[in-house]
């Protein structure tokens, strides 16, 4: 790669593109990082006792996590939930990226898109607060249900997962058509046509020609979509009830409510870990490599 | 079922555009069957009506017998072989050509005995585990017609299919495809702009121009009696001289194009003195000698010569400014009177009036165009 940049750019601008680049990985990456996991690894001292006798590596940040049963708890269900999330995402973006791609004249193709980034526009945070006013007990999604006679009550929606389950698929709903559109677009017509001449019926042709050939782009869409859901905090904030507690809220607690940013960091870095893992199995699961994704 | 197509009366309008005027057409089952004409004339949207990618406005496509107008794609009793091939990539080339025995649930061991059938039908038994991307060119060809014949269709549509490869392999292919048509005895309808392709491989060919058919004849019929101008001057080369019937005499009728003789040539259909008339000679029809040669009626300086191998084109300015092409055979090259064909130097010429054509009415359009090109030749 030296070579490359060298033979193309010269050597003085060289040393500045690498240097640069150099000093973001360092100062901006790997420093913040490792001083995160450097975190999780002491007890939390007052500033005083900083580099005295009780300042030594210890386990205890993690022990405590792996003793909290509601913390493990939050955890797994949080794994659940994303997963959850992530598969709810899919399934809603899949036709709709196939019709982009495939179906939609050039003018629908853009209105449509159009549409779907319009909302992007808005603050995560408003968008999210959108969706508290929609599923209010007293709100316009139970006033309409009531009006079509599909309930007899209000639904308190904002009371279990539905509303953080919906609020995300609809945060993180771009970061999974996106991907899936590109790969889709670039499938060749001719492929679903031979498919559909030689006498599949539509289930087959998507199952055997179009699914295997996006699969870099599902998986792609899968790893953006599951991160963000993981490590979300506006959504199961304004959505979530106690009872959908969201991992980041406890990490949060301990590095705010707490004040224990030792705690918070192992916390932190677990869900790190935790995402890590997913990424590799979704890689392994779809047989694809990181310069798949990449593209 | 048999492999006949009938269409009758098919219609494709989108929006305002009409792709294809309401056309009625019977092809025979087992025959080899071409739709040729250029890029744009209809042809396609004529093949993705029978194999039922589209849905005609009007009018209805049966094959064997049945109306299958409103049958989906996939249980039509077609099978098509793309221009691009359309293979899967992701698949090797016995899951390509198990793919249409799959859908029909055909158990994997009869599957895999009709694949290894089929390969060994296109020349290519043992490659089945291959990837399809280490073929060649020639190679997915064949894989594609496979692919293709697995699902023992009806009817065989090929859109351009071998447009992709060279020369050499283009020819090479039209004798195979020709002969897995006739060891198949499936109906093959073939979508080319090619004529070479049209003209050797099938049994008739349809010419069509602006979404409408123009003639259905057999290549031989079609090159010796075209029945218009468009395919006069679409299959062959042909020059035109329009002008007015001065005599008819039988069946030959002599015109008046403004040259210094009068031309003769064979009416394909009754005329009558005074009516407008093209005259059409094909550039192997002329006879070119020398400039002292005073037997032969017509004088023209050679503008421009063409090797071709076997013959020589010669682009000739007539006295009176048109511009004809004739073909000289190579033999007269070098026998001692080429000297005589050098770009600029004169000429005289004559046609035999039997093998020519007079066919009624004047292309104002086309014999323009044809004006503008000896304008910019001069």
């Amino acid at each position: 790669m030296w070579r490359q940049l060298h033979n193309r750019f010269g050597l003085p601008l060289t040393m500045a593109i690498v240097s640069l680049m150099g000093i973001w990985l360092i100062v901006m990456v790997l420093l913040p990082q490792w001083q995160m996991i450097d975190y999780s690894f002491h007890p939390a001292l007052l500033p005083a006792e900083r580099g005295g006798a009780k300042d030594v590596w210890s386990l205890t940040n993690y022990a405590t996590f792996f003793r909290n049963e509601i913390h493990l708890a939050i955890f797994f269900k949080t794994i659940w939930s994303s997963v959850l999330v992530t598969t709810l995402t899919l399934i809603v973006s899949y036709p709709l990226a196939y019709y982009l791609a495939k179906v939609a004249t050039p003018g629908q193709a853009a209105l449509c898109l159009l549409l779907l980034i319009i909302p992007f526009w808005i603050n995560e945070i408003l968008r999210t607060f959108a969706w508290y006013i929609i599923f209010a007990f007293r709100g316009p999604l139970n006033e309409l249900l009531l009006a079509v006679g599909l309930i007899d009550r209000p639904i308190r929606f904002l009371n279990g997962d539905t509303g953080v389950l919906v609020g995300m698929v609809y945060a993180y709903i771009l970061f999974m058509v996106f991907p899936l559109y590109n790969a889709i677009e670039s499938l060749d017509t001719n492929q679903i046509r031979a498919a559909r001449d030689l006498g599949a019926g539509w289930g087959r042709t998507h199952r055997r020609i179009v699914i295997p050939h996006a699969k870099p782009g599902i998986a792609t869409g899968c790893i953006m979509t599951f991160m963000l859901a993981a490590g979300s905090y506006a959504v199961p904030a304004l959505l979530g009830s106690p009872g959908s507690r969201w991992f980041t809220q406890i990490i949060y607690n301990w590095f705010f409510e707490g004040g224990d940013w030792n705690q918070g960091a192992a916390y932190a870095f677990l869900l790190l870990v935790l995402c890590i893992v997913f990424v590799t199995v979704i890689m392994r699961i779809f047989k694809v490599g990181l310069g798949d994704i990449a593209k | 079922m048999d492999g006949r197509v009938n269409l009758s009366q098919v219609a494709m309008r989108f929006g305002d555009f009409t792709a294809i005027q309401p056309t009625s057409l019977e092809i025979a089952s087992g025959e080899f069957f071409s739709f040729l004409g250029p890029s744009g004339c209809g042809k396609t949207t004529l093949l993705n009506m029978i194999s039922g990618f589209l849905t005609p406005s009007e009018g209805l496509v049966a094959i064997g017998g049945v109306d299958m107008t409103r049958v989906p794609v996939n249980r039509r009793p077609t099978a098509m072989i793309f221009q691009n091939l359309a293979l899967f990539p992701l698949m090797s080339v016995y899951r390509n050509i198990e793919f249409g025995l799959e859908v029909r649930g055909v158990d994997r061991k009869k599957r895999r005995e009709k694949a290894d059938e089929l390969l060994d039908l296109v020349a290519l038994g043992g490659s089945g585990d291959k990837p399809v991307a280490e073929l060649s060119g020639g190679q997915k060809q064949r894989i594609a017609i496979a692919r293709a014949l697995a699902v023992e269709p009806r009817v065989l549509l090929l859109d351009e299919p071998l447009s992709a490869l060279d020369l050499k392999l283009r020819q090479h292919m039209r004798t195979e495809l020709k002969a897995i048509q006739r060891k198949t005895g499936i109906t093959f309808i073939y979508i080319t702009h090619d004529q070479g392709e049209a003209l050797t491989m099938s049994d008739r060919v349809a010419v069509m121009c602006d979404g409408r058919i123009q003639q259905v004849a057999d290549p031989m019929t079609l090159y010796r009696q075209p029945r218009t101008d468009f395919v006069a001057g679409f299959v062959g080369e042909n020059n035109r001289f329009p002008g007015r019937v001065t005599a008819v005499d039988g069946g030959m009728v002599t015109l008046d194009a403004g040259l210094p003789a009068p031309l003769r040539g064979a009416a394909a259909s009754p005329l009558e003195p005074g009516d407008e008339a093209t005259l059409y000679v094909r550039p192997e029809q002329w006879r070119v000698g020398s400039a002292s040669d005073s037997s032969l009626p017509f004088g023209g300086v050679i503008q421009a010569e063409h090797f071709e191998g076997a013959w020589l084109t010669l682009e000739i300015a007539l006295e009176q400014g048109r511009t004809v092409r004739a073909h000289v055979p190579q033999a007269l090259e070098s026998d001692g009177v080429e000297s005589s064909f050098k770009v600029g130097s004169a000429c005289r010429l004559d046609y035999s009036p039997r093998g020519t054509l007079v066919l009624p009415g004047v292309e104002r359009g086309q014999s323009d165009e044809e004006g503008a090109d000896v304008a910019a030749t001069a």
